[in-house]
C-alpha cells in the first residue's frame, strides 16, 4: 500500500510538472502563415488596427493577421522577450522599451527597404538616435504632439491672444486670471503629467548636445537646467487650487467644461475632451519656453513604430504587412482615427483641433520629448511632482531649484550604470 | 524514525502532496531564481553574467531605498498599532451580548472581502472629490484639498489601510475571546475586580497567543504593502508614500534594474523574517511569563 501511493505520489507530480510546461508552449500549425501584431497603445488603437488586417487579409489569402495588445503591455513584451518569444510585428512607442529591445538585438534592420523612403527624416532620425548601430529598427509610423491645449472660446473672451513668447505667455495668464478665468489646469495627482511640462521647457531651452554630453556624465542639470526648473516653478502660479490633487481624468473634464483656459499636454487628451464635451473649441499651440519665437518648437516623439522581430518565422508576410501600413490612404485612416500625426511625407492631419500647430509638424519644426533620452529608471515624474509639492508648501524658488537639480543629478547618475 | 502499528492511509498523501508540488513550482522555485538573479546582472532578457555582491552594495548607496526603508517602517509600525488597537476593541464589543451582534459582525467583515485595488480606486475617488466637496461646503480648508495630493498623502493611505485590516484582525480577536471561560468573569465580578483590571489581568492574558498571531501577520502585511498604495498614489507625491515594495516594482519592472531590485527584494525578504522571528521570541517569551 505504501510503495503504491509513493508510485501514486510521484506519477502526479510528472503530470503535474508536464501540463504546467505545456501550458507554456503553445504552436499549433495551420496552412496559413500567421503573424502576430503587438500593440503597446492599450487597446487605443487596436480598432484601427484590425481593420487593417482584415483589408490586408482580403488580398494576401494565405495570411493570418492577429492583432495583441494587452493591458501593462510593456512588462508584457519584456516577459516575452525573456522567454524569446517576440511577436512577429511590433506596432511600439519610441522609448525606452523600444530601446532595450534594439539593444538586446532582437530587432530586425529595415534602412534598405523601399517604404523607408516616405518617412519624415527629423522623425527617422529621433528612432536612429536612440538605437545602437547606424541601422533602422523601428518604422516611425505615427506620432504625437504635446504643448498648450487651449479653448479658443475662453481665449475669445478675455481677448487673449496666442502667445509666441515667454513673456506674452505669463502676460496671457495674468488677463485670463483678471478676466476671472482659470488659466491653467494641472493633474499632478498623476505624476506624469508633470513631464509634457517639463519636456515642453527643456526641449526648447537646453543646449542641443545635452543629452549626450549628460549621458557621459561632462555636464550636470545642476549646471544648466537653473532655468527650466525656476520657469516650470512660474508656471505652477496660475494653476487651479489643489492642483497636486486634481487626477488626469477630473482635471481633463474641468477643462472640457470650460472651467480652465488651459492644459499642458498632448494631442492625445482631445479624444477625452470630446467625450465629455462635443462642442468644445480646443486647439494647440507649442509651449512658448523662450523669448525667442523661433526657438520654441513643438514637442512630438514617434508614438508609434513599426518593427519586425528577429526570431519572426513569417518575416516576410510581416514585412508585407508593414508595407500595406504604410501607405499613404493608411496612414491617413489611422491618424484620422487616432487624432494623431503621420510620420510619413503628405500625410496630415486636418482637424481643426490641432490646427495651430500643424504646421510646425509638416515642416519638422519639432524637438523630441527630452525624457526620452534619460536612462530607464531615472524616474524625473516623481521629481518633478516633490519639486511642486516643496513650491506648494510655500519653500523658497531659490531652494527649492537647488535642491531639486542636485536631487536630479544624483538620481541620474544612479540610473546611468551600464551594468 | 518507524511509524508503527497504525498504516498511513494513502488518502492523506493525496491531500497534501499536490499541494507541496504546486506550491514548489509557483512560489518556492520562482523565489530561488529571484535569490539567484540577484547575483547576476540580467535584465529581464537576453545574456547576463555572474557580479558577486555588486547589487547589494548598489541597492545600500541608493538614497531612495533608505527613504523607502524609513517610510515603509514608519507606515508599518503606526499601521500595525491602531490596526491592533481598535480590532481588540471591536471585537471586545462585538463580543458581548448586543444586539445585532450577527449584523454588526458582517459589516465589520466586509472590508475583507473586497480586493485591496478596488478599495483602493473606490477611495481614490472619495478623497478627490467627496471629502473636498464636504470641506468647501463646511468652510474646513484641511478637508478641501485631496489629502492624497499633500505631505500627509500617508495618513490618507493609512486610514484605507486600517479599514480594511480591521476585520481580518477582528476576527482572530473574536475566535481568542470566544475561547475565554465566562466562568472566570463571574469569579472576578464576586471579587469586585473592575473592568479595566479584568482586561488586563484576565481577558489579555488569555488571548495572549491570539494577539501574537496578529502582531505577526500585521507587521509582515505592512512591511510589504503594496496594492493599495498603487491604486491610490502611485507612491507618490514625488517620493513620500513609495514603500520598498512599490520600489522593487518601479525600479524593476518599469526601469530596467531587474537583477539589482531582485537583490532588493531578497533584502526586504531577510529584514521580514529577522522580524518576524524576534517577534515571535518575545511575544512567545512574554505568553509563557502570562501563563
Amino acid at each position: 500500500m505504501r510503495k503504491f501511493s509513493k508510485q501514486l505520489s510521484c506519477l502526479l507530480a510528472i503530470l503535474l510538472f508536464v501540463a504546467s510546461l505545456a501550458g507554456c508552449g503553445s504552436s499549433s500549425s495551420s496552412g496559413k502563415e500567421k503573424i502576430e501584431v503587438f500593440s503597446t497603445k492599450n487597446a487605443e488603437n487596436t480598432e484601427i488596427l484590425q481593420s487593417m488586417a482584415t483589408e490586408f487579409e482580403k488580398t494576401h489569402k494565405n495570411v493570418n493577421v492577429e492583432i495583441v495588445s494587452p493591458s501593462d503591455a510593456g512588462t508584457v513584451l519584456k516577459t516575452r522577450l525573456t522567454k524569446g518569444n517576440l511577436p512577429d510585428v511590433l506596432a511600439m512607442g519610441g522609448d525606452a522599451t523600444f530601446m532595450e529591445l534594439q539593444k538586446a538585438g532582437t530587432l530586425e534592420d529595415l534602412s534598405k527597404k523601399s517604404y523607408v523612403n516616405s518617412v519624415q527624416p527629423a522623425y527617422k532620425k529621433m528612432v536612429t538616435s536612440i538605437s545602437k548601430g547606424s541601422g533602422l529598427y523601428g518604422v516611425p509610423y505615427a506620432t504625437n504632439a504635446s504643448g498648450v491645449l487651449y479653448n479658443k472660446t475662453l481665449f475669445k473672451k478675455a481677448g487673449v491672444k496666442v502667445p509666441q513668447t515667454w513673456d506674452q505667455f505669463i502676460a496671457a495668464m495674468q488677463k485670463l486670471k483678471k478676466a476671472g478665468i482659470q488659466p491653467l489646469e494641472l493633474t499632478f495627482k498623476d505624476s506624469w503629467t508633470t513631464l509634457p511640462i517639463w519636456n515642453g521647457l527643456a526641449g526648447s531651452l537646453q543646449s542641443k548636445d545635452f543629452t549626450t554630453q549628460r549621458l557621459k556624465n561632462k555636464t550636470t542639470f545642476a549646471k544648466t537646467h537653473q532655468e527650466i526648473a525656476q520657469k516650470y516653478l512660474q508656471i505652477l502660479n496660475y494653476a487651479q487650487p489643489d492642483f497636486m490633487g486634481t487626477t488626469y481624468n477630473d482635471g481633463n473634464k474641468a477643462f472640457a467644461l470650460g472651467k480652465a483656459a488651459m492644459l499642458l499636454n498632448g494631442n492625445y487628451v482631445i479624444p477625452e475632451l470630446k467625450k465629455t464635451n462635443k462642442k468644445i473649441d480646443v486647439d494647440m499651440f507649442p509651449l512658448p519656453a523662450s523669448n525667442d519665437a523661433a526657438q520654441n518648437r513643438i514637442t512630438s516623439g514617434v508614438d508609434v513604430l513599426l518593427a519586425v522581430s528577429k526570431s519572426s518565422a513569417n518575416k516576410e508576410a510581416a514585412e508585407q504587412f508593414i508595407s500595406f501600413m504604410m501607405k499613404k490612404s493608411n496612414a491617413q485612416k489611422y491618424v484620422d482615427d487616432q487624432f494623431a500625426f503621420s510620420a510619413i511625407k503628405g500625410v496630415e492631419q486636418q482637424d481643426a483641433s490641432v490646427s495651430g500647430i500643424r504646421n510646425n509638424i509638416a515642416d519638422g519644426h519639432v524637438v523630441n520629448f527630452p525624457d526620452h533620452y534619460y536612462p530607464a529608471g531615472f524616474d524625473l515624474a516623481s521629481l518633478l511632482s516633490n519639486l511642486s509639492l516643496n513650491a506648494e508648501n510655500g519653500m523658497t524658488t531659490n531652494k527649492n531649484v537647488t535642491q531639486f537639480l542636485k536631487k536630479a543629478d544624483t538620481s541620474y547618475n544612479t540610473a546611468n550604470v551600464q551594468n | 524514525m518507524k511509524i508503527t502499528g497504525k498504516k498511513i492511509n494513502p488518502a492523506f498523501y493525496l491531500m497534501t502532496i499536490p499541494i507541496a508540488i504546486l506550491f514548489f513550482i509557483f512560489h518556492t522555485l520562482p523565489f530561488l531564481k529571484g535569490v539567484f538573479y540577484s547575483f547576476t546582472d540580467w535584465q529581464g532578457y537576453g545574456n547576463w553574467n555572474f557580479v558577486g555582491l555588486k547589487n547589494y552594495l548598489y541597492v545600500f548607496t541608493d538614497p531612495d531605498v533608505t527613504g523607502s526603508y524609513i517610510f515603509t517602517f514608519k507606515f508599518a509600525i503606526a499601521a500595525t498599532i491602531l490596526v491592533n488597537v481598535l480590532s481588540l476593541l471591536l471585537a471586545m464589543g462585538l463580543n458581548s451580548k448586543i444586539k445585532f451582534q450577527n449584523t454588526l459582525k458582517s459589516i465589520y467583515f466586509l472590508p475583507y472581502m473586497l480586493g485591496t485595488l478596488i478599495i483602493g480606486f473606490v477611495f481614490n475617488f472619495i478623497f478627490a472629490n467627496l471629502v473636498p466637496q464636504f470641506g468647501k461646503t463646511f468652510g474646513i480648508s484641511a478637508l478641501s484639498t485631496n489629502i492624497l495630493g499633500t505631505d500627509h498623502a500617508w495618513i490618507g493611505i493609512l486610514i484605507v489601510t486600517i479599514w480594511q485590516s480591521l476585520a481580518f484582525n477582528t476576527l482572530i480577536y473574536l475566535a481568542g475571546l470566544q475561547t475565554v471561560d465566562h466562568e472566570i468573569y463571574e469569579a472576578a465580578e464576586m471579587d469586585g475586580v473592575g473592568t479595566i483590571k479584568k482586561f488586563f489581568k484576565i481577558t489579555f492574558p488569555l488571548i495572549a497567543p491570539f494577539f501574537t498571531i496578529n502582531m505577526v501577520l500585521s507587521v509582515k502585511g505592512f512591511l510589504m504593502a503594496f496594492d493599495q498604495i498603487m491604486a491610490m498614489t502611485g507612491g507618490g507625491p514625488g517620493n513620500l508614500t513609495t514603500t520598498i515594495s512599490v520600489l522593487i516594482y518601479k525600479r524593476g519592472f518599469q526601469g530596467g534594474q531587474f537583477a539589482v531590485q531582485s537583490a532588493n527584494a531578497v533584502v526586504l525578504f531577510l529584514v521580514v523574517v529577522i522580524i518576524s522571528i524576534i517577534q515571535l521570541r518575545v511575544l512567545e517569551k512574554r505568553e509563557e511569563k502570562l501563563n
